[in-house]
């Protein structure tokens, strides 16, 4: 017997691609081994970036967050292939295009900080502007949806946060950040960042991006700050004036977290088929919209018929991407029409 | 999805054609039959536009938008289905708007207007699961079982065609060049196939008509491309690259292609042409501006690699494009017809944003020592010296002309066409055109008492200059085409060349060696009907075909 399992991948476009693994090797690791870089972000079966569906094979799933992979997930044979050990041949399903996988590592870039603004009580924008790099070049290039990590050199500290913005060739990066109250990085930004302080960034990472080659309509569910890739998506539409039929939740708590709604009216304007819904969970009296989740809402207009075959995007917490799992499931909305991206603790 | 329009396509089944989830070009199973519909729908604006234009109602307008829709759907232009989703309703408005002006102009004339069904009568499904089975019966197979394989083959001959005509009305159309007598011939043809034809000598009648109709588009865009860019001139072409900013041009559009080089003026980026766009340095027009440094690459299936290799953003004007791969999506860009889900399109003739990018990306960072080929050899630089070329053939020291040329491709079987010019004598001369050139225009033929032996007529687009020179040849020498000590060989892949073929088909010409595959449409009972009508013979090897073609002419 050999040390080395066969792995097959089958990306959503029907690429195929190959490589062997050892029995302590993580897929993901092996992958990169081979020059494949799957998209991943914890590589501690935390986040939930590098699921896949196991077609067929034995393997072994290490300890991991239930919120990256439900016990029915992992029933149903997804994975975590941060957390996946060959047993024997194996072969996956990717639940994303193959242009999502780089074919080499992400060396990481100086970026200088040009902006930073609170929008909401506890949320704030920070822009950057990447340094010129010899074999990329000064432009941002990255699909809408997906996120970097950002590295404050002087303490170490690592974060990955989504990408807000569309990619441009000036070299903009645009970032909604949640402070958080224990939060190293949400210290530095509202305490110690200045305009002109250098960053690392490293990136893009992730495969929470449009389908380009579906025609379906398409719902965005943001909650929070998992607004912004959503919010990258929807400036994309605008920017190429795509012509599908969309609808964006926008949810949180209080009205006083709501932000960019100037932005989101002026998307509107652009993109004449989008509607837009702000959901508030607890509103003040004087609010007029709609009071609840966005699941709430989403349910309401599958309900009326809103949309018929929608393609699903929803961005947040684990439990606003579960709740909206379970509810396109009860709405045979396929699984494979759901695209999601968990904002988890530890980012 | 069923789909046999391209030499590329699947032959590993019985029924040959690309029949499952994805063809051979990369096209899903979705767009293919959104591309089907499309097809249908435009049928449908043929009937009522023939009916109108018959009234004194003719609609330009209309011309002009079957053109682009009919382009969109050759081999290798556009996979993205929302594009398809958004020009079915345009196209069921088109209709609407058509059938109104026809309706309006019958009841002027007291006339009851027909009310059309089939094509004419469709309506877009809401949603796109109703869109995919309205596709199912606008496939080309559709009546498949009633009338045989015989008949959707020629149906399908006659429908390519139409699309190849349409692709080269529209590189005239976007030059501001148009006829009428082109947008009738379209509706006519349309209309026909509207009618689900099943008569074999009909549709090879039609099949004529639809070269002939090619003959006229084709010398519309030759007025269309010298009267905008001047008569192309011989050319040293650049093949090197050269330290700086750069933008990559390909496809076929000399307008994005001039369009690009005024946006780019004074910029300081430099502009190179791939593929089929190598004839643009030839025109004075645009070889005036000094910063189209030159060509880059081969031809359209190499693009893979060549693309990933560019230092800049590349624009892919018109067919061909291929699946980008991931490491140049992000700068690459599509114009006109062309189109892949998730890549930047450029529909306004604003290349602002590529020059954007051209100016954030590094560009080639050193100079590669100075390489040339030379190019530009259409029908007004060959006739201007055909004193010359009668004189050498008089004297015998031109034997033989081969125009070699066509589409070319990734199959392995197209080495032939390399291995073909370099047998040819040191007395024969070689004319090429498309980009089938690449498989030998690196190569130094020299020439024949100052004639070089290796003449580069153009693009594709350019076949009208083909048949001006060997017209022009046959006229001084008081003889027919077919008389000529001239072979073609002819590379075939798309659309565009079925309406090639299908025209000099239609102008007689016979003894054309076909390859590397024949088109899958044609039945081996079609393809018997071909060989004995015209002639035509599918390629064999190049020594032996080299061989039969000197030992004819002698």
């Amino acid at each position: 017997m050999t040390g080395f399992h066969a792995i097959r991948l089958t990306t959503r476009d029907g690429k195929r691609l190959g490589f062997d693994c050892t029995a302590n090797e993580s897929i993901v690791a092996a992958a990169a081994a081979a020059g494949i870089f799957l998209p991943v972000q914890c590589r501690a079966g935390a986040c939930g970036t590098c699921r896949a569906t196991c077609d067929d094979g034995d393997y072994a799933l290490a300890a991991h967050s239930p919120g990256a992979l439900s016990e029915d997930a992992a029933t149903r044979r997804e994975v975590l292939l941060c957390r996946t050990f060959p047993r024997g041949p194996l072969s996956f399903a990717l639940p994303y295009d193959s242009s999502c996988i780089a074919t080499e590592d992400s060396a990481p870039r100086p970026a200088v900080v040009t902006d930073l603004a609170v929008i909401a009580g506890n949320t704030v924008r920070l822009l950057l502007t990447l340094g010129p790099d010899p074999q990329r070049g000064g432009g941002a290039a990255f699909e809408p949806g997906q996120y970097m990590e950002l590295k404050i050199p002087e303490s170490g500290v690592t974060r990955a946060y989504s990408l807000a913005n569309t990619p441009n060739w000036d070299g903009q990066l645009e970032f909604l950040i949640r402070l958080q109250p224990e939060g190293r990085f949400s210290a530095w930004l509202s305490g110690g960042a200045r305009i002109g302080d250098t960053l690392s960034v490293r990136g893009p990472f992730g495969s929470f991006v449009l389908d380009q080659g579906s025609p379906r309509p398409r719902v965005f569910v943001g909650g929070g700050t998992g607004l912004a890739p959503v919010l990258a998506m929807l400036r994309r539409m605008a920017e190429w004036q795509e012509p599908h039929q969309a609808r964006l939740y926008f949810g949180v708590n209080h009205e006083s977290e709501l932000f960019l709604l100037p932005e989101l009216e002026h998307l509107s304007r652009e993109l004449p088929r989008l509607g837009t819904a702000l959901c508030v969970w607890r509103p003040g009296p004087d609010w007029t919209g709609f009071a609840g989740s966005p699941v709430e809402a989403l349910r309401r207009d599958l309900e009326a018929g809103a949309f018929v075959a929608p393609d699903l995007y929803v961005c947040g917490p684990p439990g606003l991407i579960a709740a909206t799992e379970a509810l396109a499931q009860r709405h045979g909305i396929g699984a494979g029409r759901v695209f999601s991206e968990k904002f988890l603790p530890g980012r | 999805m069923f789909c046999y329009q391209c030499e590329q396509t699947d032959r590993s089944t019985a029924m040959v054609g690309c029949a499952d989830t994805k063809g051979m070009c990369g096209k899903d199973a979705v767009t293919a039959d959104l591309q089907d519909l499309l097809i249908y729908a435009v049928k449908g604006i043929a009937c009522y536009a023939r009916r109108a234009r018959a009234l004194g109602s003719a609609d330009r307008e209309a011309g002009g938008f079957m053109l682009y829709a009919l382009f969109t759907t050759l081999t290798n232009v556009n996979f993205n289905p929302t594009r398809f989703t958004t020009l079915l309703q345009e196209a069921a408005r088109v209709r609407d708007r058509v059938r109104a002006q026809y309706e309006a102009a019958a009841r002027t004339r007291g006339l009851v207007p027909e009310v059309l069904s089939g094509p004419a009568a469709w309506q877009p499904a809401a949603d796109m699961d109703g869109l995919l089975a309205q596709a199912k019966g606008a496939a080309i197979t559709a009546g498949r079982e009633q009338v045989g394989d015989d008949v959707i083959g020629l149906r399908a001959m006659v429908l390519y065609g139409v699309k190849g005509v349409a692709a080269y009305a529209h590189h005239a159309h976007v030059l501001g060049y148009e006829k009428d007598e082109v947008h009738a011939g379209l509706e006519d043809l349309l209309d026909f196939l509207a009618g689900e034809p099943a008569d074999i000598e009909a549709l090879l009648d039609q099949a004529m008509a639809v070269g002939r109709l090619n003959l006229t588009v084709m010398e519309l865009l030759d007025a269309a491309n010298t009267g905008s860019f001047g008569a192309q001139q011989p050319t040293a072409v650049r093949v090197t690259s050269i330290r700086g900013k750069a933008i990559l041009v390909s496809g076929h559009d000399l307008k994005d292609l001039s369009l690009i080089l005024e946006q780019t003026r004074d910029k300081g980026v430099n502009v190179y042409t791939h593929g089929e766009l190598l004839p643009g340095h030839a025109y004075p027009v645009l070889k005036a501006y000094p910063h189209l440094a030159g060509n880059y690459g081969t031809a359209w299936q190499n693009q893979a690699a060549e693309f990933a290799g560019f230092p800049g953003p590349i624009v892919v004007t018109s067919n061909c494009l291929i699946e980008p791969a991931p490491g140049y999506r992000q700068r690459l860009f599509t114009s006109g017809p062309v189109g892949w889900p998730g890549i930047r399109h450029i529909a306004d003739g604003n290349f602002l944003p590529v020059v954007q990018a051209a100016l954030a990306l590094p560009g080639f960072t050193a100079d590669l020592p100075e390489k040339t080929i030379t190019i530009g050899f259409g029908r007004d630089a060959v006739l201007g010296v055909a004193g010359a070329v009668i004189d050498a053939v008089k004297s015998g020291a031109i034997r033989h002309f081969f125009l070699v040329g066509g589409c070319d491709g990734a199959a392995p079987g197209r080495n032939y066409y390399t291995e073909f010019v370099e047998q040819v004598p040191r007395d024969g001369v070689v004319l090429t055109l498309g980009c089938a050139k690449y498989r030998f225009n690196h190569q130094d033929l020299g020439d024949i008492g100052g004639i070089p032996r290796l003449l580069d007529i153009g693009q594709c687009n350019d076949s009208y200059s083909a048949i001006r020179i060997a017209g022009a040849l046959a006229e001084a020498f008081g003889c027919g085409v077919n008389d000529l000590p001239l072979s073609l060989v002819v590379s075939w892949f798309e659309q565009k060349a079925v309406a090639v073929l299908l025209t000099l088909l239609a102008l007689g010409i016979r003894d054309i060696r076909l390859g590397p595959s024949l088109p899958a449409f044609l039945t081996p009972a079609l393809l018997e009907q071909v060989v004995a009508r015209f002639g035509v013979k599918p390629i064999t090897t190049a020594t032996a075909d080299l061989e039969a073609a000197l030992r004819r002419a002698a």
